[in-house]
């Protein structure tokens, strides 16, 4: 733990009855950074975020939050939710339905006997920031969804808590804001010097957002590094499908040769590519190619294997061709439409992973 | 530390409002005298008394006759009942979902008296239809008239959770069958009861229950042939030996809460089970309303004939009462129209008293009992931990205990505690009867309100800094403000309708309405009674009035 270190996790472990959800759960983030929590649903991102502000109970472990100690099980702390001043942004925004949109944010510093002056500046100044200033005293039902996100944001931010936790923040808005407010959202977080835990579900949002990523399965981390690492060097076959769009084929290791290895699939193709795990020869196999690195070819060659071309589909700013290998389909991208028949695909063993 | 502290001493408080009283009967029952005498002295006499006494006998019999009975006639009614108010097409649905609840909300000793004066001997309802058809064909005093009038009454009940349990199916099923050839009354009877039968089965436990605790119907309408229930049996035991019996008295107490409180927790372990049914099937589908077609005359002619008979002969009966200086074969009602007993009830101090006392009750008490029953609500919710589930249990307690005999508990608390002593002659000890008595109608009201509220909107508080007892009072509370004036509302119905809590705490300063009418009864002042009556369905009627206007759902 470095003294940049902000909030730190510590072997936690969670359950609810005799169900363990967090298997024992160690991170870090440091100050000014964006972490994502990222994992299919129910890999326990939520209840991880939660017991961290103390909304769930953990039995072991610790967390600690600017060298401050909230939760440690062996010592028996366990300070409260309110008591942890941590921002938490909603998934459903949990605005308060009763109070205003300036009543909402100005609650926190209502808690914290801040004066009514002061209160009044702080929140006119925190609802400028997230460009809220004139709806102050409109009610939460009044707002758009993407407004409500706002506020829920300014109401966590009010108080300058160190740590900013945030549930799936753009989930409730629809497809085309979300880009957007993904942009904002890193922007405001970047310009504010925030230290942020972000869960979210979505590989690319968590790509886009944050610095760095935690992957969690099954309630314990798969894999945590930048999301270039996390994209380009899986260590395991569970984060190397997760991230990214893939081609999965499953076959038999006929051959190993330094760290590659031929793969025959379906027991016709044949095909290279780099050892990511210690399977033997004669063992089953996957083989995970991005679709990105999977290329047509003018001819025959070295790596290059003849395919059906079943259809080419236009997706806006390319297209995406349809091969049959076998039994599976095989995804490839293009600049131009191409009519069905065969042709030749080109696998580069650099990009394929052998699990 | 700090937090919990309330939370307990609000458990605490509640523990001891529940379970004292009911310590005393179980206490008392053990002993050989009234458990204030220094006599009195560990012992079985007092069991051994009513076992021995033929006329306990032949009240047992006649409860298990009643309860019985009034299952076998409620169930059905209200499931059918519920299935074509909710599943389908009736016409006039929307209008008849208020006046089928108000048999709830109406006192049965009000009922039974409207019973008498209608369908009686010389009652309104059996001279006219002597007039035309020469004979009466009804006695209102037969143990089956009784059992036929509790089932009857008892049909809103069964009504209220079968129709909360259709709401919640979806159609697909009931479709399927009508494809394959089913009438819309096969389709209610093979496909739609038997899917909530688990809210089925519930809910007879609960009328069969309700069985065991009536007591102002077969005070009323069992008297002049003699048919005792344990209720009224209990209550003529004051009589019986002249000395205060309360050994006696707590007995027979005894019995039937060893009757019914086995079936409370029984209750509690169906709706455990029902709502894991409820749950895993997850959100219903979309539900359109089937097509009664030419049934639609028949469903609603039976449910004419039951409104009529619930609420239009009882009420109509009373009302009439109130205002005739006397009635029977050859006289004209018109004739005889007189505000006479209005007049003697508003000349007589003690009458404008209990009317007085009832309204404040009502408002006040309703108020303060809301309040009360708000910090349990908040002392629970949503902790999951041993003391909400000990709360449970005591919530459910009260429910095992007859009203009558809670207020006789209460009385003796009040009587024998000498620092509450002086407040047994004033309408607290009233109000904490009630507010005992209803305390798991009470709950229910608050709980389902604040289940209404999202607990990420509570835990949005705990996160920006504010303590339980904090996002209690800023969050939780204004939220549920519109579910606590509805509770408000229907705690004011129910304690203006409660009668048989008062009856052993009736005293100078204590008189309410309900027991009011429960005492006159047994004195013969009819004409009073009458008059009573129909200010005490004013009563209610206005609470039932303001709670539509506002909108408040008669049920969750
Ligand atoms: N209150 C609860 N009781 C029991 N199990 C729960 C509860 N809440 C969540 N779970 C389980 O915990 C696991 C992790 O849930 P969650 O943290 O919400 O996942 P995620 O946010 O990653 O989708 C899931 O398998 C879920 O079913
Ligand atoms: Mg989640």
């Amino acid at each position: 733990m470095t003294d940049k270190t902000i909030l730190s996790v510590d072997n936690l472990a969670l359950s609810y009855g005799y169900n363990p959800i967090l298997k024992g759960v160690s991170m870090q983030l440091r100050r000014g950074e964006v972490v994502s929590l990222l994992g299919p649903s129910g890999s326990g991102k939520t209840t991880l975020l939660r017991a961290v502000a103390g909304l769930e109970q953990p039995h072991a472990g610790s967390v600690t939050i600017a060298g401050r100690t909230i939760y440690d099980a062996a010592a028996g702390i366990d300070i409260p939710a309110e008591k942890r001043d941590l921002g938490l942004v909603f998934q459903s925004y949990a605005l308060w339905p009763h109070k205003t949109v300036f009543d909402n944010v100005a609650y926190p510093l209502k808690l914290r006997k801040v004066g009514q002056g002061e209160i009044a500046e702080r929140v006119q100044a925190a609802l400028k920031n997230l460009g809220l200033g004139h709806l102050a005293e409109r009610y939460p039902h009044q707002l758009s969804g993407g407004q409500q996100q706002r506020v829920s944001i300014a109401r966590a931010l009010v108080y300058n808590p160190p740590v900013i936790l945030l549930d799936e923040p753009l989930s409730n808005l629809d497809a085309k804001m979300r880009e957007e407010a993904r942009a904002w959202l890193r922007n405001l977080i970047v310009e504010m010097q925030l230290s942020a835990l972000v869960v979210t579900h979505d590989q690319s949002e968590a790509m886009a957002m944050s610095d760095r990523i935690l992957l969690l399965n099954g309630g314990v981390i798969e894999q945590q590094g930048s999301p270039q690492e996390m994209y380009s060097q899986p260590q395991t076959y569970f984060v190397a499908d997760f991230m990214g769009s893939n081609n999965i084929l499953k076959g038999r290791i006929t051959e190993i040769c330094d760290g590659e290895a031929c793969v025959e699939v379906a027991g016709q193709l044949r095909l290279w590519g780099r050892r990511r795990s210690d399977a033997a020869i004669g063992q089953e196999v996957k083989a995970v190619l991005r679709v990105e690195q999977l290329h047509l070819a003018d001819g025959p060659g070295e790596h290059r294997l003849a395919m059906d071309l079943a259809t080419s589909m236009f997706l806006g700013d390319r297209y995406e061709y349809v091969f049959h290998a076998g039994d599976t389909l095989l995804r490839a991208w293009g600049k131009r439409p191409e009519a069905a028949g065969q042709r030749w695909l080109e696998f580069p063993p650099e990009a394929v992973w052998v699990f | 530390m700090l937090q919990t502290l309330p939370r307990r001493a609000v458990v605490a408080l509640l523990a001891l409002s529940v379970f004292f009283p009911l310590g005393l009967v179980l206490w008392q029952s053990v002993l050989s005298g009234p458990f204030f005498m220094p006599s009195a002295q560990l012992s079985l006499e007092s069991f051994v008394f009513i076992f021995e006494d033929p006329d306990f006998w032949m009240a047992t019999r006649n409860t298990l006759i009643v309860a019985v009975g009034m299952s076998v006639i409620a169930i059905p009614l209200g499931a059918v009942l519920a299935f074509i108010m909710v599943r389908t097409d009736l016409p006039g649905r929307r209008w008849l979902e208020t006046p089928i609840l108000i048999p709830i909300f109406v006192s049965p000793v009000v009922l039974g008296f409207g019973y008498v004066v209608s369908l009686g001997p010389v009652g309104f309802f059996s001279v006219w239809f002597e007039e035309l058809f020469g004979y009466v064909p009804w006695n209102i005093y037969s143990l089956a008239a009784i059992v036929v009038i509790a089932g009857l009454t008892h049909v809103p009940h069964v009504y209220l959770y079968s129709s909360s349990a259709l709401r919640n199916l979806g159609s697909d099923v009931e479709e399927a069958a009508r494809l394959s050839g089913a009438s819309p009354f096969r389709v209610a009877r093979d496909v739609s009861i038997p899917m909530v039968s688990p809210a089925l089965l519930y809910v007879g436990v609960l009328v069969f229950f309700l069985g065991f605790e009536i007591f102002g119907l077969p005070l009323i309408l069992g008297d002049p042939e003699g048919h005792l229930v344990l209720t009224t049996y209990l209550y003529k035991l004051t009589n019986k030996l002249g000395t205060p019996s309360y050994h006696l008295m707590a007995a027979v107490a005894t019995c039937i809460i060893a009757v019914t409180f086995p079936l409370v927790l029984l209750q509690r372990a169906l709706l455990k089970s029902a709502q894991r049914f409820v749950a895993m099937k997850g959100k219903s589908a979309r539900q359109r309303p089937l097509a009664l077609g030419p049934w639609k005359w028949l469903a609603l002619a039976v449910i004419a004939l039951w409104l009529l008979l619930t609420i239009v002969v009882p009420v109509s009966g009373v009302a009439l009462r109130s205002v005739v200086s006397s009635w029977g074969t050859g006289i004209n009602l018109l004739e005889v129209l007189t505000l006479d007993h209005f007049r003697a009830v508003f000349e007589e101090d003690v009458m404008i008293r209990s009317i007085l006392n009832s309204i404040l009750i009502g408002t006040f008490g309703g108020a303060l009992a809301v309040g009360g029953y708000l910090l349990v609500g908040l002392a629970t919710h949503r902790k999951p931990d041993g003391l909400s589930r000990l709360v449970d249990y005591i919530v459910l307690t009260p429910r095992a205990v007859p009203g009558l005999m809670a207020g006789l508990a209460v009385f003796w608390v009040f009587l024998f505690v000498p620092f509450l002593a002086p407040l047994r002659s004033t309408l607290f000890s009233v109000w904490f009867a009630y507010a005992v008595v209803w305390l798991a109608y009470g709950m229910r009201l608050i709980q389902s309100a604040l289940m209404q509220v999202g607990p990420e909107l509570e835990e949005a508080g705990r996160l920006v800094g504010a303590s339980r007892a904090r996002v209690s009072l800023d969050i939780t509370v204004p939220l549920i403000r519109n579910g606590l004036l509805g509770a408000w509302l229907l705690v004011f119905m129910i304690f203006e309708r409660e009668y048989s809590t008062g009856v052993y705490l009736l005293s100078p300063g204590t008189e309410v309405i309900g027991a009011q009418i429960v005492s006159l009864w047994a004195s013969g002042a009819v004409d009073v009674v009458a008059a009573l009556s129909l200010i005490n369905m004013l009563l209610v009627g206005s609470g039932l009035a303001l709670a539509l206007r506002f909108g408040v759902k008669l049920h969750d």
